[in-house]
C-alpha cells in the first residue's frame, strides 16, 4: 500500500470516531456551573474584604495592647540648665 | 437560523441558541481537535474548552470574518496549546496507548500479530503527523480532517492561498520521507 493511502486510511479511521452524544449537554452543564460560580464570586469577594478588614483592625488593637506601659515607673526631673551652659566648653577658658 | 441570528440570540441571553450553535459545530471542532490529539477523551475535553471560550468571548466577535473561521481559530489555538503543554506526557504514554488499542479492538478480523502490525503502523503515522512543523500541521489537519478548501484554510490561518498550497506540499513530502520505510510492509 502506498504511503499516501496509508495516511488517508488512518485519517479516515480517526474521522469515524464520534464524540459522546451527551457532549453538548455536558458543555451546557459546565457553562451553568461556571456562571453560578461567577455570580457567587462578587458576593464572596465583598464578604472576604469585610472580614479581612475587621481582622486587620483587631490585630492592630491586639498588637497595640502588647506594648502597653505600666503605671509604676519613676519619673526623674533633670535640670539641664547647667548642661546647656555652653560657656563650660569654651576652649579658651581652660587654657 | 443563521449563525448571525444565533449569535444575536445568545448575546441577548438565550442559552438554547448556544446549544443549537454547539450542535451545529461540535463535529467539525471535535474532528479538528482529533487531528491534533488523536484521543477521543482529550478531544472531548478540548472541544468543551473551545465552546466555553466561545461562549465567554462571543461578545468580542466582531463579524469581520465568518463565525466558523473564528471558531476554527479558537479550536486550533486551544489544540496547539494543549499539545505543547502535554509534550512530555504524550511521550511517556504513547507506548501504553498502543498496547491498550490492541486489546480494545477485538471486533476486527485480525490475529494479534496482524493487529500489532496495524497498531505499530498507526502509531508511526500518528507520530509523523505530530512531528510536522506547526503551520504545516495546521494546514494538513484542516485539509485532510475537515476537507476545507485552500481558500478557507488561508482565511483561517490568515495567509495566502499560495502559502497554504506550499505548506500542504511540504507536509506531504515530510510525511512521505518520514514514513518511507512503511512501503511494502
Amino acid at each position: 500500500m502506498k504511503i499516501d493511502e496509508q495516511i488517508d486510511d488512518f485519517i479516515h479511521q480517526e474521522k469515524q470516531i464520534q464524540p459522546n452524544s451527551f457532549l453538548a449537554t455536558r458543555i451546557m452543564a459546565k457553562l451553568e456551573d461556571s456562571e453560578q460560580v461567577h455570580r457567587k464570586i462578587p458576593a464572596l469577594q465583598k464578604l472576604a474584604i469585610a472580614v479581612s478588614l475587621t481582622l486587620i483592625v483587631m490585630m492592630g488593637i491586639g498588637i497595640g495592647s502588647i506594648g502597653k506601659f505600666t503605671d509604676n515607673y519613676a519619673s526623674i526631673n533633670i535640670n539641664d540648665t547647667q548642661i546647656e551652659n555652653l560657656n563650660l566648653y569654651i576652649f579658651d577658658s581652660y587654657e | 437560523m443563521s449563525d448571525e441570528q444565533l449569535i444575536q440570540e445568545i448575546l441577548s441571553g438565550n442559552k438554547e441558541a448556544f446549544h443549537t450553535l454547539m450542535l451545529k459545530y461540535q463535529q467539525p471542532v471535535f474532528r479538528t481537535v482529533m487531528g491534533f490529539v488523536h484521543s477521543k477523551e482529550d478531544a472531548e475535553d478540548i472541544t468543551q474548552d473551545v465552546f466555553l471560550q466561545v461562549f465567554r468571548s462571543l461578545s468580542t466577535f466582531q463579524g469581520n470574518a465568518k463565525f466558523s473561521t473564528w471558531l476554527y481559530r479558537i479550536a486550533l489555538n486551544t489544540s496547539i496549546n494543549h499539545v505543547n503543554r502535554n509534550k512530555w506526557r504524550n511521550f511517556f504514554t504513547a507506548s501504553g496507548d498502543s498496547l491498550k488499542s490492541i486489546f480494545n479492538r477485538s471486533n476486527e478480523d485480525k490475529n494479534p500479530q496482524q493487529q500489532l502490525e496495524v497498531n505499530e503502523r498507526e502509531k508511526m503515522i500518528r507520530q509523523a503527523i505530530e512531528q510536522l512543523p506547526e503551520k504545516q500541521r495546521t494546514a494538513f489537519i484542516l485539509s485532510k480532517y475537515e476537507e476545507l478548501s485552500q481558500r478557507e484554510i488561508a482565511e483561517i490561518m490568515e495567509t495566502t492561498e499560495g502559502a497554504v498550497e506550499q505548506l500542504l506540499q511540504r507536509a506531504k513530502l515530510f510525511l512521505r520521507k518520514k514514513l518511507a520505510h512503511l512501503v511494502g510492509k
